[in-house]
């Protein structure tokens, strides 16, 4: 699947503040179309900054986002309506809608931006409800689910408008290893039979290592190496290593700055 | 999209080809109920299908449905490896009788 | 930090400023809004993205129809003490019947929609943070953003609309109320019989009166929804952040309302 080369998306040169700060400092990265590129990095390393403004959720200082041939930071509103509803979004505490059912919630996207029977979406909202293992759920409120129900239902949710880009943030955060697994099991299955681009933002090793066509390591609001699991695997970099064996890396320290900091000079 | 309706003495077939997505799924579903309206038995050719999305599914879904209920007679046949991938992932090729080719299905019928 | 020792008056005069700044920034930000929410109001049904009519209904149910019992409450308990409060003044000149209009007059143009208007922004401006600002919380909004659904339009445009119809027929309502408040307590203390009483008060007042007071309860509509609307969309950090900007909107809609209802007494009785 990897050597498809059509870009579905493609980062070029991103740069992005958070008020005076800089958070990602010229970010380039293309995901190939039909591929499950996966965003990995410690907490602050900016893979959720780099979400946010893949997800068009951001306003750049400067680079070039696109999407499906299109670069968010410049089409008009119109063209990016248009753009959302070939994208999915599993936030990562679901984000449903509390005054909905699971059923209406997943059903919120059809009723927005198309005019089906009402039958067509209700049985289109069951069918995706069946996939995540929710089935006969639709009556239910969110509140009334766990955790990682409410996460599958989110799924359901991002995928019953078929989009062609499908977006995970920490899709295995906290849950059981079984659901976990079956989610992964999910994942690959979105792009072999739906042929979703995918992109996966975790800082879980196993399951990125499970279900990547590529990794993408990012540190400190830069990437560090983009390539296969194997490769990154056997990669030297030592950010990557200590990222990959969970060990904190001995970073150089700059006596003068690191006393001016703690005395807040 | 096109849909080709061939009128049988025992039974309609409906030849889905192409691509079947939001934008035409309604008129498929439309040719489905129509020809079950009519009382006759279906048989769906899914053997030209490019893709098709859950909306199109959700169609066949629909019919199948009211074939039952009707007590005619309902089946896919031929179907591609695009839409077969599609049906797999909601397990609905557990629950769609499907047949590889109108030959069989006559076979199996008679 | 380069200046470390600041006089305590710059200290002052600096932390002014910016709130100034800020408040200046946010009546910016409720201008937005409120274009905005016109935008989908007008516009949206012609482009194929409509504001959601039963949104705007069960809305209109929550704010208005459930609010009618305790808006009689307070508005009659209003209308009562006015009466009591003028009988007492009016008897050093021997003019207790003038009770009537004196009543009439200050619940059309002040009480009805000031009492209406705060009781609202406490109990459904306040709901209105919480409830978006919980949603802002889960991401909630940025999931409608993603899903193409633009949040003012499916929030905040329904939420305006349902209020713009539903604070004035309250004033209304209230006005009644506190009329009828007044009308016991006149009967019980000066034996004024209720037919008199509503005679003398429909004579006492002019269509402008009333209108007045509808006229400051759009006003007060539009302060108290985008004051509880834009708390909400900025909140930041947890269910803690929801709190203070519950609060946040009650006590500042409540102040805008006082001083917008000054303001609008002034140049109204010029």
């Amino acid at each position: 699947m990897t050597n498809n080369n059509s870009a579905a998306i493609e980062v070029v040169d991103l740069v992005t503040h958070y008020g005076p700060r800089e958070i990602l400092h010229g970010i380039n990265l293309t995901i190939n179309e039909g591929e499950i590129m996966i965003i990995m990095g410690g907490s602050g390393s900016g893979k959720s900054t780099l979400l946010r403004y893949l997800l068009g959720l951001g306003v750049p200082t400067s680079g070039s986002i696109n999407l499906l041939g299109k670069d968010i930071t410049k089409i008009s509103n119109t063209e990016m309506h248009q753009l959302r509803q070939n994208m999915g979004v599993a936030f990562q505490g679901g984000a449903l809608l509390s005054s909905m059912s699971i059923g209406e919630n997943v059903q919120l996207p059809l009723r927005e931006h198309t005019r089906l029977d009402e039958k067509t979406m209700e049985i289109m909202a069951r069918m995706k409800l069946e996939v995540v293992n929710l089935g006969g759920f639709e009556k239910l409120m969110p509140a009334e689910l766990s955790g990682g129900m409410i996460k599958r239902a989110a799924v359901a949710r991002a995928i019953v408008m078929d989009p062609k880009l499908m977006f995970f943030d920490e899709p295995s955060a906290g849950l059981d290893p079984v659901v976990s697994a079956e989610l992964d099991e999910l994942i690959l299955n979105l792009r072999d039979a739906m042929k979703m681009t995918i992109v996966v933002v975790t800082h879980e090793l196993e399951s990125a290592f499970k279900i990547a066509d590529r990794i993408t390591v990012l540190d400190q609001g830069n990437i560090l190496m983009t390539d296969t699991v194997e490769n990154i695997k056997n990669s030297d970099n030592e950010r990557i290593q200590s990222l990959l064996n969970r060990r904190p890396s001995n970073e150089e320290v700059k006596a003068d700055e690191y006393l001016n900091r703690l005395t807040g000079m | 999209m096109n849909i080709i309706t061939q009128e049988g003495q025992m039974y309609t077939i409906i030849r889905l080809e192409g691509d079947i997505d939001l934008s035409c799924s309604p008129e498929a579903r439309k040719s489905i109920l129509d020809v079950l309206q009519a009382n006759k038995n279906l048989l769906i050719d899914l053997g030209k299908v490019s893709y098709i999305d859950s909306s199109g599914v959700a169609s066949l879904v629909e019919g199948y449905q009211t074939a039952k209920k009707k007590t005619l007679k309902f089946g896919l046949v031929g179907v591609s490896d695009a839409a077969m991938s599609v049906l797999k992932l909601a397990r609905l090729d557990k629950v769609f009788p499907i047949h590889d080719s109108v030959a069989e299905f006559e076979n199996e019928d008679a | 930090m380069p200046e470390t020792a600041t006089h305590p008056l710059t200290n002052s005069l600096e932390l002014l400023g910016r709130s100034t700044v800020k408040l200046i920034e946010e009546a910016g930000y409720y201008s937005a809004l409120l274009a905005e929410s016109l935008f989908w109001i007008l516009v949206g049904p012609f482009i194929k993205r409509p504001v959601r009519i039963p949104s705007i209904f069960s809305q209109m149910m929550t704010m208005g129809i459930a609010a009618c019992p305790i808006v009689f409450v307070l508005s009659f308990s209003i209308g009562v003490m006015l009466a009591i409060q003028m009988i007492y003044n009016l008897k050093t000149f021997g003019a207790e019947s003038q009770v009537v209009v004196g009543v009439a007059l200050s619940v059309t143009r002040e009480f009805g929609p000031l009492i209406t208007g705060i009781l609202i922004a406490g109990r459904t401006g306040s709901s209105l943070a919480a409830k978006i600002g919980t949603m802002q919380v889960n991401q909630e909004i940025d999931a409608l953003r993603v899903m193409g659904i633009n949040p003012v339009r499916y929030l905040v445009a329904p939420s305006l609309f349902a209020m713009m119809i539903m604070l004035p027929v309250l004033t209304f309502f209230s006005d009644m109320a506190a009329l009828l408040g007044g009308a016991v307590y006149t009967s019980i203390e000066i034996g004024l019989s209720f037919d008199a009483y509503a005679d003398r008060t429909l004579s006492a007042l002019a269509v402008v009166d009333v209108m007045q007071g509808i006229f400051k309860s759009l006003i007060f509509a539009l302060i108290i929804t985008l004051v509880g609307v834009s708390n909400g969309f900025s909140v930041t950090g947890g269910a803690e952040g929801v709190g203070k900007a519950t609060t946040r909107s009650v006590v500042l809609s409540i102040s805008y309302i006082v001083i917008a209802d000054m303001i609008f007494t002034y140049f109204l009785n010029l």
